[in-house]
C-alpha cells in the first residue's frame, strides 16, 4: 500500500530509528573504531592497528574465558534444556499440573542480581544452606567452602543458572507439547506405546523446532553471560570462573583499556553473529532435507 | 493408575519443593538473628517479626530504589511500545524507498549482543552528561528493546487482512488514523506481549544499570540491591529481610498474572 503522504512512512519510522541510532548503531560503530585504538578515556584515541586483536589472542586470561563460557553453556544446555524437556515430558502426561509449573517458574522472574545474592548465601561456608544440609544429614566432611575454591566455584554458578532456567524451557516445551495434534499422541497411546516412548519418539522430535531455539538461546545467551558471574564471584577465586564480559567490563572500567577492552567486545559479537549466522544455515539445509 | 498417579504427584513434589527451598529460606531467615542464622542455618526461626522488613525498607532506602525502577520501567516500556508500533506499522503496510535496507537495520539489532555497543556507548553518554540524571536508563533500555519489538508487532501487523486497511483508506481515513483506529487496537494482544519482555527487561537489568548510575538516590533495584549488600555485608538478617521484600511483591504479581507472564516472556524470546 503506498500512503497517502510520500513522507509519513519515514516519520512513523523516525522515533524508533533515531532512538536505536543513538543507542545502537553509533555505539557499534563507536567501540569497532576503539578496539583498534590505544584509550584510557582521556585525551584522544591513539590508532593502534591491530596491536589489541593480537595482544587478544595471546592473553592467557582471555582465552580461558572462553574455555570456562563454553564449559557454562555446556552445563546450562544439560541443567536448563534437557532437565526443562524431561519435566515437560514428566508434566504434560498428566492434568492438573498447573501449581508445579507455576512454582517452577518463578525464578525465572526474578532479577538475576538477587538471585545471585541469595545463592552466595546459600554456598556461604560459615552459614549456608548447602553446608547446613550436608550438617543435617550427617555429613558435614562434604563441606566446602563452593564459591572460594577453584574445584567447585564455576560448576556452582552453572547450577544457580540451571535453578533458574530449567522452569523456562519448562514453560516452552510444555507449551510446544499442548500443541501438539491430539490424535496423533492419541493413537500412539491406543497402540500401546508407553509414555516414555510417546515422549521420546513423538513429543521430543515433534517440538524440534523449539529445543533447537532453546540451544541457540543458551549457547549466544551464555556467551554474554555477566550478571550472576559478577555477583557471585566476579572472575574468581584465580580467574576460574572469569568469563569474556567480566573480564572486558574490568578491563575498561577499572584498568581503563578502553581500546583492548573494546577489541575483545568486537571479538565476543563477532563470535556471537557468526554462530547466530552458522545456525541459521543448518536451520536451511535441514529443512530442504526433510521436504 | 491411582498409585501411579501417587507416585508422579509425589516425585515431582518433592522436586518442587526442593525448587522452592532456596526462597523459602531466604523468607524464614528474615526472622533470625545473626547468632540462629549460624549455629542453626537450617532451622527454623524461633519468632515472628514482621517489624525487619519495615526495617530493612527504611534502613536500606528501598523505596527508592522501587521508584526509580517502576519510573525507568514504566518510561523505557511506554516508549518502545509507541515508538515499535508505529515502525512495526509502516513496514508492514507501506511500500517506500530503502524499507528493505531500514528493516535490515532493525534485524542487526535483533542479533547484536549488547557487549557489541556498551562501551562506546558509556563514552557517549559520557560526552553528552547523560549519566547520572534521573531518566539516564531510559534511552538505552528503549534502544535494547525496541528491535526485537518492532519485529514482532510488524509479525502482529503482517497477519491481518489487507482488505481491513483498503477500506479505511477508500473512507478517506488518514495514515495516522489508520494507525490509531485500526492498527493499534488490534494489535493489543501483540502490545502486551512486547510490554511484558521489555517491562521485565527493564526491571531485571544490571550491566548498564551498574555502569551508568552511581548516585545511591538514582540506582534502580539491582544496582540498588548489590551497593545495599555492600554496605550491611555482616547483617545478615537485614539483608535476607531485604531480599524478601523485594522479591516476595514480584512473585505474588506472577503468580496472579503467570499465564500472560509466561507467555510474554517465552514469546519474546522465540522470536
Amino acid at each position: 500500500m503506498k500512503s497517502t503522504n510520500r513522507w509519513t512512512p519515514y516519520l512513523f519510522i523516525g522515533p524508533a530509528l533515531a532512538i536505536y541510532t543513538f543507542n545502537v548503531l553509533i555505539p557499534l560503530l563507536g567501540t569497532l573504531y576503539a578496539s583498534f585504538t590505544k584509550w584510557s578515556g582521556y585525551g584522544s584515541p591513539v590508532w593502534a592497528g591491530i596491536s589489541n586483536y593480537s595482544r587478544a589472542f595471546r592473553d592467557t586470561i582471555f582465552l580461558n574465558s572462553f574455555k570456562h563460557v563454553f564449559i557454562y553453556i555446556l552445563a546450562t544446555i544439560v541443567l536448563e534444556v534437557i532437565i526443562g524437556l524431561i519435566l515437560a515430558g514428566i508434566i504434560s502426561s498428566r492434568k492438573k499440573t498447573d501449581g508445579y509449573r507455576i512454582a517452577l517458574f518463578v525464578p525465572v522472574m526474578l532479577p538475576m542480581v538477587i538471585v545471585a545474592v541469595l545463592w552466595r548465601f546459600i554456598f556461604n561456608a560459615d552459614f549456608g544452606l548447602l553446608n547446613g544440609f550436608l550438617e543435617a544429614i550427617g555429613r558435614p566432611e562434604w563441606q566446602q567452602i563452593w564459591l572460594g575454591d577453584q574445584r567447585f566455584a564455576l560448576a556452582a554458578i552453572c547450577l544457580v543458572s540451571g535453578w533458574v532456567y530449567s522452569g523456562f524451557y519448562l514453560a516452552i516445551f510444555y507449551a510446544g507439547i499442548q500443541r501438539l495434534p491430539r490424535d496423533v499422541v492419541e493413537s500412539a497411546s491406543l497402540d500401546g506405546a508407553s509414555q516414555f516412548k510417546i515422549f521420546w519418539n513423538i513429543k521430543v522430535p515433534m517440538i524440534r523446532k523449539l529445543w533447537e531455539v532453546a540451544v541457540l538461546i543458551c549457547i549466544t545467551g551464555g556467551i554474554q553471560g555477566f550478571d550472576l558471574f559478577f555477583v557471585m564471584t566476579n572472575g574468581g577465586p584465580y580467574y576460574s570462573t572469569e568469563v569474556p564480559t567480566t573480564y572486558m567490563v574490568r578491563m575498561v572500567f577499572r584498568d581503563q583499556e578502553i581500546g583492548y577492552g573494546s577489541s575483545l567486545a568486537v571479538i565476543v559479537t563477532a563470535t556471537v553473529l557468526l554462530i547466530g549466522l552458522i545456525y541459521s544455515k543448518l536451520k536451511k539445509q535441514s529443512e530442504l532435507v526433510e521436504y | 493408575m491411582k498409585i501411579r498417579a501417587g507416585i508422579f504427584h509425589l516425585l515431582i513434589g518433592i522436586y518442587s519443593v526442593f525448587y522452592v527451598i532456596p526462597l523459602f529460606w531466604m523468607f524464614f531467615s528474615s526472622f533470625k538473628g545473626n547468632g540462629a542464622i549460624f549455629d542453626n542455618p537450617f532451622g527454623m526461626p524461633e519468632s515472628w517479626d514482621f517489624g525487619v522488613f519495615l526495617e530493612a525498607w527504611n534502613r536500606g532506602g528501598l523505596a527508592k530504589y522501587v521508584f526509580n525502577s517502576a519510573l525507568v520501567t514504566a518510561l523505557a516500556t511506554s516508549l518502545v511500545l509507541l515508538t515499535a508500533s508505529l515502525a512495526a506499522f509502516a513496514f508492514s503496510r507501506y511500500e517506500f524507498k530503502f524499507k528493505k535496507q531500514l528493516l535490515l537495520l532493525f534485524v542487526l539489532g535483533l542479533l547484536l549482543p549488547i557487549q557489541a555497543y556498551f562501551i562506546a556507548q558509556n563514552e557517549l553518554f559520557e560526552f553528552f552528561q547523560l549519566k547520572d540524571q534521573r531518566f539516564t536508563l531510559v534511552l538505552p533500555y528503549a534502544g535494547l528493546g525496541i528491535p526485537l519489538a518492532t519485529w514482532l508487532l510488524k509479525a502482529y501487523l503482517d497477519s491481518l487482512p489487507k482488505e481491513l486497511f483498503e477500506a479505511a483508506r477508500v473512507d478517506g481515513t488518514s495514515d495516522f488514523g489508520m494507525y490509531r483506529l485500526i492498527a493499534a487496537p488490534l494489535l493489543k494482544p501483540g502490545l502486551a506481549t512486547v510490554a511484558i519482555f521489555t517491562a521485565l527487561g527493564s526491571w531485571n537489568e544490571f550491566l548498564l544499570a551498574n555502569i551508568y548510575v552511581q548516585d545511591d538516590d538514582l540506582k534502580t533495584i539491582p544496582a540498588g540491591l548489590l551497593a545495599f549488600s555492600t554496605k550491611y555485608v555482616t547483617d545478615y538478617q537485614l539483608l535476607f529481610a531485604a531480599l524478601t521484600v523485594v522479591t516476595v511483591p514480584m512473585i505474588v504479581i506472577y503468580i496472579v498474572f503467570n499465564r500472560q507472564v509466561v507467555a510474554g516472556l517465552t514469546e519474546g524470546s522465540l522470536k
